[in-house]
């Protein structure tokens, strides 16, 4: 084949490689990102959702938010949530993966002990929401009968803005370790066999082989993971709310369930748009910054 | 091979800790799937027992009927099913052209799916709502389908975009010289090594729309065209008394999805593998 030829074949297979991007680009042009030029657009504008005429208002919306009732309240519930599951998430599904992946060891099928944790994963936020909140009722709930079986006391889950907040958290957390650990569990039999033998031989404990290789070579997965369960846990909208009902009054609204109340039951599309937008900023901020931490610890290790 | 059989105390140990923490985990589940057969009374004084005096088969007649299982089903089985299939066409396709072909239009499609992936539909809902008015797709399957699908996109192309850059790139040379052409190099080459990253995107993405609650409140009549989800909390979400008749309803309605992953693992674990850790 001569050169000219060649050249002649790169460019048809380029240009129809740009085709092949126009069926996904068309779907996400017209329902994805003309809706998120729309939200920026009404988030200026003082339009309540039915009346067709809205007017511009610049930035009072943006403005006012601070003076939201419970504004503190929501951004601190909104971030601890976030944290607190990712914490919990990744410190579990990782000491879970670590324990599954010892080769050989122990007599519990690994596939299956696997299947059985990814379960949680597969159910939807409002079925989780309304278990959990079944399982959480202050007389009935079957998480008090348990402590009151081992001789605790009762613990009102639902009506106090603290403990409400946590409830959450674990709840949320046990949907998440499944997905985590099936990515940890990836990672773990991505690494060599080999490196560890090295180590034993030169003298390394468990404890140093752990931090300096497994924990380093580990840094892919342990990036993908937070960043997922990062961003999963803002996104969150049911499992929250129908967990808590923003319960008491409306202070453990997370910010997903503002956006809502103020498109559905307030009728302040403009106020709840600019919600929306400070939302998604939040989390490309967040999710950059985890990027540029972890990637950068991930380059020191190699 | 020797350790295999070797067992510590430590081993022993370890297995008992996960042993319970599986138990844990697994706790809340086994509770519902206990609980779907016996009466409220019976859920709430004994949790974790099933009795024969205790066992009841009658919530599940009563959970179909209330909350309109079969239309309901029906629907959200139409929404996920041709949901699903434009998602897999679409992003095969562009994860194809993205993995396989240089240049900056190619990179710079790639980050924007990647961005696009962090943005919460919740965040979009009122004007997605207000745009499916304008078009007159407000109410419709179609409309619902079309949402679910440009939604999934990003997330779907992410994921064949990484399994298909593991591919080795001899595979479409050779197909090139035999004289291919590139849509032909694609369905007839790497068509038939997606089946890995295919499952994989078919329980995140199709998961995702099974579950899916918002959207489908959102943009359609719940009576007209109810979905499982929309159903479950109409019914047993406000309230709820009858509790066995709530778990149930979530027990029917989440059935389907733990099949298909049960049947599909193999594949899913395979494409999280290449698709997730090394893309």
């Amino acid at each position: 084949m001569n050169r000219k030829k060649l050249v002649g074949l790169e460019r048809t297979h380029t240009r129809t490689c740009r085709i092949m991007l126009i069926p996904a680009f068309i779907l996400c042009f017209a329902f994805v990102i003309i809706p998120l030029i729309d939200v920026v657009r009404y988030s200026f504008t003082d339009w309540d959702g039915i009346q067709p005429q809205m007017a511009f208002v610049g930035f009072e919306n943006y403005r006012n938010l601070p003076q939201m009732e419970g504004f503190k309240d929501m951004l601190v519930a909104t971030f601890t949530f976030a944290i607190g599951m990712t914490v919990i998430t990744i410190l579990v599904s990782f000491i879970t993966a670590l324990a599954l992946d010892k080769k050989g060891r122990g007599r519990m099928p690994r596939n299956l002990v696997r299947a059985l944790w990814f379960i949680p994963s597969l159910l939807s936020g409002t079925v989780v929401g309304i278990l959990w909140h079944i399982m959480y009722n202050y007389h009935n709930g079957v998480v008090n009968t348990v402590l009151k079986t081992v001789g605790l006391k009762s613990v009102n889950w639902l009506e106090t803005y603290v403990v409400t907040n946590i409830a959450i958290i674990v709840a949320a957390a046990w949907v998440q370790i499944g997905m985590c650990i099936i990515i940890f569990m990836a990672g773990l039999q991505g690494i060599s066999a080999d490196i560890y033998e090295a180590a034993t031989i030169d003298g390394a404990t468990d404890r140093q082989q752990l931090w300096s290789i497994t924990v380093p070579m580990m840094a892919p997965s342990i990036t993908i993971n937070v960043i997922t369960t990062t961003i999963g846990a803002f996104k969150a909208y049911e499992l929250p709310y129908f967990i808590s009902k923003g319960m008491p009054g409306y202070t453990t609204l997370l910010l997903t369930g503002r956006i809502s109340f103020y498109a559905f039951k307030a009728g302040k599309y403009g106020y709840g748009s600019a919600l929306a937008v400070i939302l998604v900023l939040i989390i490309a901020l967040f999710s950059l910054l985890e990027l540029l931490i972890l990637r950068k610890r991930e380059d020191i290790y190699g | 091979m020797n350790e295999k059989k070797k067992v510590t105390p430590a081993v022993i140990i370890e297995e008992f800790i996960l042993f319970i923490f599986t138990i844990v985990i697994l706790s809340p589940v086994l509770y519902m799937l206990l609980g779907a057969f016996k009466k409220r009374s019976d859920i709430v004084k004994h949790p974790f027992q099933l009795t024969k005096e205790m066992f009841i088969l009658e919530n599940f007649p009563k959970a179909v009927k209330n909350m309109n299982f079969w239309k309901a089903l029906t629907y959200t089985a139409i929404i996920t099913v041709v949901s699903l299939l434009i998602v897999i066409i679409v992003s095969s396709i562009a994860g194809f052209a993205i993995a396989r072909a240089k240049g900056r239009l190619f990179s710079a499609f790639y980050g924007a799916t990647v961005s696009i992936m962090v943005i919460p539909f919740i965040s979009c809902l009122i004007p997605c709502i207000a745009q499916a008015t304008r078009l007159n797709i407000y109410n419709t399957l179609w409309g619902c389908i079309a949402y679910e699908a440009a939604w999934n996109i990003p997330m779907a192309v992410f994921l064949y975009t990484g399994f298909m850059r593991a591919l080795p790139g001899e595979l479409q040379d050779a197909a090139y010289i035999d004289g291919c052409s590139t849509f032909k190099v694609y369905s007839t080459v790497f068509l038939p090594l997606l089946a890995p990253v295919t499952a994989t995107t078919a329980i995140r993405c199709g998961v995702g729309m099974w579950n899916d609650y918002i959207l489908a409140k959102c943009m359609l009549n719940h009576v007209k065209y109810p979905t499982l989800m929309v159903a479950i909390y109409a019914f047993f979400g406000d309230r709820v008394n009858e509790y066995g008749l709530a778990f149930a309803g979530i027990i029917l309605a989440s059935l389907p999805m733990i099949i298909i992953y049960i049947a599909l693992q193999k594949y899913f674990i395979k494409g999280i593998v290449a698709g997730a850790v090394k893309g």
